[in-house]
């Protein structure tokens, strides 16, 4: 054992609140600390993740208070997969911003990584708690520092943005209290497993209610319909690792949330439905959406959030596929998506607008990037052989096995959606020519941020070529959340038998 | 290790590695594009025989390669024609830009091809058919120009197509619980009815889009004329024959199995003969060379189309054979078009004429793949040819039969306008300095040209190949009831015998050219084009008379209204409309704070009034 | 190898009967054609005496290698047609290519020699031979759909796709085909009027307009080697009417007289008809003559 898994919120928090002591020493440390933080969670999970694949999942609990009544860690399958899906990334995008604003000035850098660590922390802690009201000071922690991210470049925009952001955030905060204090006053407890098993005691309207309030709270972070209407903004505003890690870290921990609640807490019988709706509104309109965009951070934000649709959408289908396509959907979204934020940046490096019409004919003048971005579409868009195919796959058949031909339908005609605006902005950077007046002036990244990409693009082949390295974790993790006894077993160790 | 998956790693190495020696100067590229494609090439045709295969496991699925008798009669047509436009391209690709990316795609477009016909499970062969489409989509678009439309036209139909694909993959899956084709082929009779038409339905949605079939070919006269000409060669040749591929598995071994197969058939054959007609109509109305030969192969894979559909034992044979031939006189024409445009700079048939004398031997080749091309005997597309209108008349198709005939005679206008638009006419001093391709482009033009007067005498070459496959697909043994060596016969008994046909043809010929030139052929010299019979007149040097501007005007003046609609249009009307609905949803997200609050309230009150269906019961 | 020269020596005898033939139709029809037109005319041997003339002169130039074979071509199609049309029925010496090659074979042979022909026209770089080409081309597909029509339905008809067996299948019921099939007759007549390519459909040679269109750089042997075509070919093509419709010919006599009825009737529409335009002839073929292709079909599904 190389630690608890509680390393893994405490070491960051710690981070966070060290670097400006640090940097006072050297500033360098500044850059240099989150990384060796983040290198060693990402070592430390993915170890925890291997012992527990074999060993059962760990449940850590605080200050030595007893499941129901103290905090308690669950690291299981599922969470610590996720878990160190976040870890690696949020190591990826240290990589990526390791030199931002280098030579520029050290304040903002020092935010910047203060803001990172505690996101990471946030993020990490909201799938890895047992405790549901801890799970609200993490979605807190997560806000607070993605709102300071999306406000990061104090310009105006920015500044819009990120107050859509707090507002909306704002509001999650508030039907997220509500939703805790309606359980906690029926059920007399905050612990996801204890709740879990009195779930059926709960008065169905109160059930209800309490869990609308859960999916408006988090669905807010989940970007569900309706309620993002914040992300397009912040994703464009916030600088190409922030959206790589909203992408990747903040969204992930949002639906992680949401899934919990249905899968686990919450027996709702039409939630299945539910989610399977909302995950295809959303999927729709977002992709839809990302056609006619005209900035490319923006493009790849709806995109973002249309993928989170398919994921809800494939955790709808309720069924082991399903869960699994979800996760596999997730594992690939946290892939594809930051090298796409990531040599989508650096492409629109020095545009003031960042819009996609100004990136004819760079293919030319920056052939490594332009290509990372073109893997980077193929994969989404899931063309085979690349990793984004084996997700849709496993999506389609699961609905397909269920007998939803017309979510089938709907899925593949959204697909043809993405394939058009992803290919638009291929060609472009491919096949037309560059013009002084129009074309952005070529940016060329730093060996880091290089580094970080090609690990993403390694990745994306590796998953893409040999599906089988990574479908072992995710039939595990799927088993992990569709086991609900199971959950409530490890926390609570009853050692008996539940049924809902 | 096994060869199959030697072939494959071979390929993929071999495009890797050339895409990165093409940042090095010298010939190690071309060396080792020609190596990477030989090389799987010659494995195939040395190590790999008929049931030999290779299984592994991936991601949950069973994988399974290996090649049957019909996928070996399309793999001749990758493996051959993918071999002579290698050997063309490298000399064609020479001093262009980006040839590494060519190279890459080239190669993984043979490696995909051949992927596909060695796959035996559906899911390799949606891989492979995915990795086929966006290779060619990378050379459609590698010119740059209109990438933005046709391109993006291509891919969308393409990504249609394999979707639809995808649904009856994943839905044969969830009804067989297996991903191989054999599975479905025995299962499929089991089917529920509406599986039954579901499946083929979508599969064939897949494959006639790739085959260019009516009404899902509007992105091909874009897609063949924008890709390099030595690319578009095995596009139009090869590529599209994996969509006659798949149509042939699904109509022989699903469709005829389901009781209303009947029809299917016959809406697949009409869709065909309206796709042959069409196809051809428009491919006389082009000026540019791409745009006709890309038009012409719409109207050639029509006739594939229609003899596939028909499934009658002569039918299936004809629409193989021409799906070889059609390989073989597309693939030259293509290639000519390709050296005609190196020489001169452009590919339009009203600006370049009288090329005979310069270019001869492209014009010896681009002679015998016109021939061939429309159906005369005794070259080879007259036997496919002969084959599918015998099948339709024996199987009482009178209307077909008529529909096929217009379109097939309509093309020796597009086929007189090529040959002539190019070769022949007055000999501008414009393209005087015009000098013949490079023997590298000329060699592989003439191979296949040859070839196909070689299969129109000796047909049962590859008629032999072909009938095992058909007894494979199950149909019973033809030979010596339909074809021989060099004899066709018709389910009635009527035949046709190409051996004494052809020596009576060259003896003709022989004799008459000994006539016209022996006896006083010193007497008669070569004048030039300007010396001409016109009336006392003689045109000066400078003077313009080549005739190639409005050239079949008569003829479309008798066809116009079969023209006037095109579906393109209705197409582009669609994609308009939905381009608006979306930037219609697009102005949900407003930008506005409040509005996004206000949202939220929506949601939430939406939900608190829609509760009732999930509270419990 | 006895065979083998007995054939070829009936293959030659063959042609040149038709050659013979086909000359005195045309050295008649200019007879007629000027008696109509209240003139005197030429005598029925005239064609003879400008053949010969034009065979013994020589050619000074080409313009090409495709001009120097394009005649060639012309005579592959005139002589193959020929020698698959069955000329006398059951008779040894006329047999030739006839069970080697059926109907849809002799409607592709027959397109082979103009289009090789086209292409030596249009080497000559002569605008008018080409403008000639496109206009025979376009005609061509105008009058080929009723012929095909008709050549559908009979074959639908009878089950077969052979020549001979046509034959055969009229001398058995000893009905001649014209009768028991009649509307593939008429299509097929009506077909035939652009077959011959005499007035109103003589646009693509149009010899005050185009200088005769595709043959106008052609002379001395090659005009020579193309008229000689031009007339095997026609006798080819009248013999085949009189095979399919009239029942064949048993001797020499008989298929003369029925060649020679069914060449008046092209010849004669000719005399009294002014010159369609190329779109207009197109649309006279697709009108009529298509509706009796259609009811020759209808007769063959029906029957």
């Amino acid at each position: 054992m190389v630690g608890s898994p509680v390393l893994l919120i405490a070491i960051p928090l710690l981070a966070a609140f060290v670097i400006p002591l640090i940097g006072m020493i050297w500033k360098e440390l500044v850059r240099i600390i989150p990384g060796l933080v983040l290198a060693y969670m990402l070592i430390l999970s993915a170890t925890l993740l291997y012992y527990v694949s074999y060993n059962g999942t760990i449940v850590e609990t605080i200050a030595g208070w007893q499941a129901p009544w103290g905090i308690n860690l669950d690291f299981s399958p599922l969470t610590g997969f996720l878990a160190t899906l976040m870890s690696a990334l949020g190591f990826l995008v240290w990589l990526f911003s390791y030199r931002f604003k280098r030579n520029v000035d050290f304040e903002p850098a020092k935010k910047y990584f203060i803001f990172l660590m505690l996101l990471i922390a946030g993020a990490i802690g909201i799938v890895i708690t047992g405790d549901i009201f801890n799970q609200f000071v993490f979605i807190e922690i997560t806000g607070i520092s993605a709102y300071a991210l999306t406000a990061f470049y104090t310009g105006r925009n920015s500044a819009e943005a990120s107050f859509k952001y707090l507002m909306m955030g704002a509001m999650a905060s508030s039907f997220l209290l509500v939703a805790i204090a309606i359980l906690y006053s029926q059920l007399g407890t905050l612990n996801m497993a204890d709740i879990a098993s009195k779930m059926h005691t709960m008065n169905p309207t109160y059930k209800i209610i309490a869990l609308i309030f859960f999916i408006t709270g988090i669905g807010i972070e989940a970007e569900i319909f309706p309620l993002n209407g914040w992300a397009p903004d912040a994703y464009t505003e916030a600088p190409g690792p922030v959206g790589a890690a909203f992408a990747g870290i903040v969204v992930k921990a949002g639906v992680y949330a949401i899934i919990r609640m249905i899968f686990t807490l919450f027996d709702v019988p039409g939630a299945y439905d539910f989610l399977i709706a909302i995950g295809l509104i959303t999927l729709i309109v977002a992709e839809t959406s990302a056609l006619r965009q005209e900035k490319l951070k923006r493009m790849l934000a709806y995109s973002s959030i249309g993928q989170m649709g398919l994921v809800i959408v494939a955790f709808g289908i309720g069924t082991h596929e399903g869960v699994f396509a979800a996760l596999f959907l997730m594992l690939n979204h946290a892939v594809i998506k930051p090298l796409l934020f990531f040599s989508g940046s650096s492409l629109v490096f020095n545009s003031k607008k960042k819009q996609i019409a100004e990136m004819n004919g760079l293919g030319k003048r920056m052939p490594l990037m332009a290509a990372f971005f073109s893997l980077g579409a193929f994969a989404i868009v899931g063309l085979p052989p690349f990793a984004g195919f084996w997700s849709k796959l496993s999506v389609l058949s699961a609905a397909a096995n269920e007998g939803l031909l017309l979510i089938i339908v709907l899925i593949l005609i959204v697909s043809v959606i993405e394939i058009v605006y992803y290919f638009r902005v291929v060609n472009r950077i491919f096949f037309q020519e560059y013009s002084k007046e129009q074309s952005v002036v070529p940016h060329r990244p730093r060996i880091n941020a290089m580094v970080a990409m090609f690990v993403l693009a390694i990745a994306i082949l590796i998953i893409g070529f040999y599906p089988d390295a990574v479908t072992g974790i995710l039939h595990n993790a799927a088993k992990d959340l569709m086991n609900t006894d199971q959950y409530i077993n490890n926390v609570l160790q009853l050692g008996q038998s539940l049924t809902r | 290790m096994s060869t199959i998956i030697l072939i494959f790693i071979i390929f993929l190495g071999g495009a890797i590695l050339t895409f990165l020696a093409s940042a090095l100067k010298g010939i190690l590229k071309e060396v080792l594009f020609l190596a990477s494609v030989f090389v799987p090439v010659v494995l195939f045709f040395t190590n790999i025989s008929i049931g030999q295969t290779f299984s592994f496991q991936a991601a949950g699925f069973a994988f399974q390669w290996g090649i049957t008798p019909l996928s070996y009669v399309f793999a001749l047509i990758v493996a051959g024609l993918g071999l002579m436009a290698a050997i063309y391209a490298v000399s064609a690709m020479r001093n262009k830009e980006n040839t590494g990316f060519f190279y890459f795609n080239y190669i993984l477009t043979i490696m995909s091809m051949l992927g596909i016909l060695f796959s035996r499970d559906l899911v390799s062969f949606f891989i492979f058919w995915e990795i086929m489409t966006w290779s060619s989509y990378l050379m459609v678009v590698y010119q740059g120009k209109d990438v933005q439309t046709v391109g993006i036209k291509y891919f969308i139909f393409s990504a249609v197509g394999a979707y639809a694909m995808l649904m009856a993959i994943v839905v044969v899956y969830s009804l067989t619980g297996s991903m191989m084709i054999d599975s479905l082929v025995q299962s499929f009779p089991g089917f529920s009815f509406d599986m039954q038409l579901l499946i083929p339905i979508l599969l064939l949605i897949g494959f006639g889009v790739k085959s260019a079939m009516m009404p899902l070919h509007v992105w091909a006269p874009g897609a063949y004329s924008h890709a390099p000409m030595a690319y578009s060669s095995i596009f139009s040749g090869a590529l599209s024959k994996m969509g006659i591929y798949g149509m042939v598995i699904v109509m022989v071994s699903l469709i005829s199995h389901i009781p209303e197969g009947h029809w299917f058939r016959e809406v697949i054959a009409w869709l065909g003969g309206i796709t042959a007609v069409m196809g051809t109509l428009w491919a006389i109305k082009q000026d540019d060379a791409k745009k006709l030969l890309a038009y012409s192969s719409i109207g050639q894979l029509g006739y594939i189309i229609v003899g596939v559909g028909i499934g009658t034992p002569l039918a299936m044979m004809s629409g193989l054979f021409l799906a070889v031939m059609h390989a073989l006189f597309k693939g030259t024409l293509f290639m000519v078009v390709g050296a005609i445009e190196r020489q001169t700079g452009t590919s339009n048939l009203t600006e370049v004429t009288g090329l005979i004398r310069k270019m001869p031997w492209t014009f010896l080749a681009s002679l015998f793949s016109i021939i061939a091309l429309a159906g005369i005997p005794p070259l080879g597309g007259f036997i496919g040819k002969w084959m599918l209108y015998e099948s339709l008349i024996v199987s009482d198709h009178y209307l077909l039969v008529i529909v096929i005939f217009f379109s097939s005679t309509a093309a020796f206008l597009y086929c007189y306008k090529f040959l002539f638009g190019f070769f022949l006419g007055q000999e501008e001093t414009e393209w005087s300095h015009v000098k013949e391709a490079p023997a590298m482009m000329v060699v592989p033009m003439l191979i296949l040209a040859v070839s196909t007067f070689v299969l129109g005498v000796f047909p049962g070459l590859i008629l032999n190949p072909i009938n095992e496959a058909m007894q494979t697909l199950g149909y019973a043994n033809t030979q010596g009831h339909l074809w021989e060596m060099s004899v066709i016969f018709n389910e009635w008994g009527n035949q046709v015998a190409m051996q004494p046909i052809v020596y009576t043809i060259i003896g003709i010929f022989l004799f008459f050219l000994t006539f016209l030139t022996i006896k006083g052929y010193k007497e008669t010299r070569y004048v030039t084009t300007k010396d001409i019979s016109s009336s006392g007149e003689v045109p000066k040097e400078h003077e313009n008379l080549t005739f190639s501007m409005n050239f079949m005007q008569p003829f479309f003046r008798a066809v116009e209204p079969l023209m006037r609609r095109q579906i393109d249009k209705y197409y582009n009307g669609f994609a308009n409309g939905m381009e608006a609905l979306f930037d219609f949803t697009r102005r949900i997200y407003t930008g506005n704070g409040q509005t996004y609050a206000m949202y939220v309230v929506i949601f939430v009150v939406l939900l608190l009034l829609l509760k009732t269906p999930f509270s419990d019961n | 190898m006895e065979s083998i020269w007995y054939k070829i020596l009936g293959a030659i005898i063959t042609v040149i009967v038709a050659f013979i033939v086909g000359l005195t139709y045309m050295g008649l029809s200019r007879k007629i054609t000027a008696r109509i037109q209240n003139r005197k005319g030429p005598p029925f041997y005239q064609n003879f005496i400008d053949a010969l003339k034009l065979a013994s002169k020589t050619s000074a130039i080409h313009h090409g290698f495709m001009q120097h074979v394009g005649p060639a071509f012309m005579m592959i199609t005139s002589i193959m047609s020929v020698l698959v049309v069955p000329i006398l029925t059951g008779d040894q010496w006329f047999s030739n290519l006839n069970f080697k090659g059926d109907l849809i074979f002799l409607l592709y042979i027959m397109v082979f020699g103009p289009l090789g022909m086209a292409l030596g026209a249009g080497q000559t770089g002569n605008p008018n031979s080409a403008i000639g080409v496109t206009r025979g081309l376009s005609q061509m597909v105008g009058f080929e759909i009723p012929w095909v029509m008709a050549l559908v339905a009979l074959m639908m008809q009878y089950k077969t796709t052979s020549i001979v067996d046509l034959i055969n299948i009229q001398q058995e019921q000893g009905v001649w085909l014209m009768f028991s099939s009649p509307f593939a007759f008429i299509a097929a007549v009506l077909a035939m009027l652009g077959m011959f390519r005499y007035s109103p459909f003589d646009i693509v040679g149009a010899p005050t307009e185009l200088a005769s269109g595709p043959v106008s750089e052609n002379g001395g042997k090659y005009l020579f080697t193309l008229m000689s075509s031009n007339s095997i070919f026609a006798f080819a093509k009248l013999t085949l009417y009189v095979d399919l419709f009239l029942g064949g010919a048993s001797n020499i006599v008989e298929l003369l007289i029925k060649t020679f009825a069914i060449y008046l009737i092209p010849m004669l529409y000719g005399t009294v008809s002014p010159r369609y335009r190329t779109e207009q002839a197109i649309k006279y073929f697709w009108g009529w003559p298509l509706f009796f292709g259609f009811l020759a079909l209808l007769y063959a599904a029906i029957f």
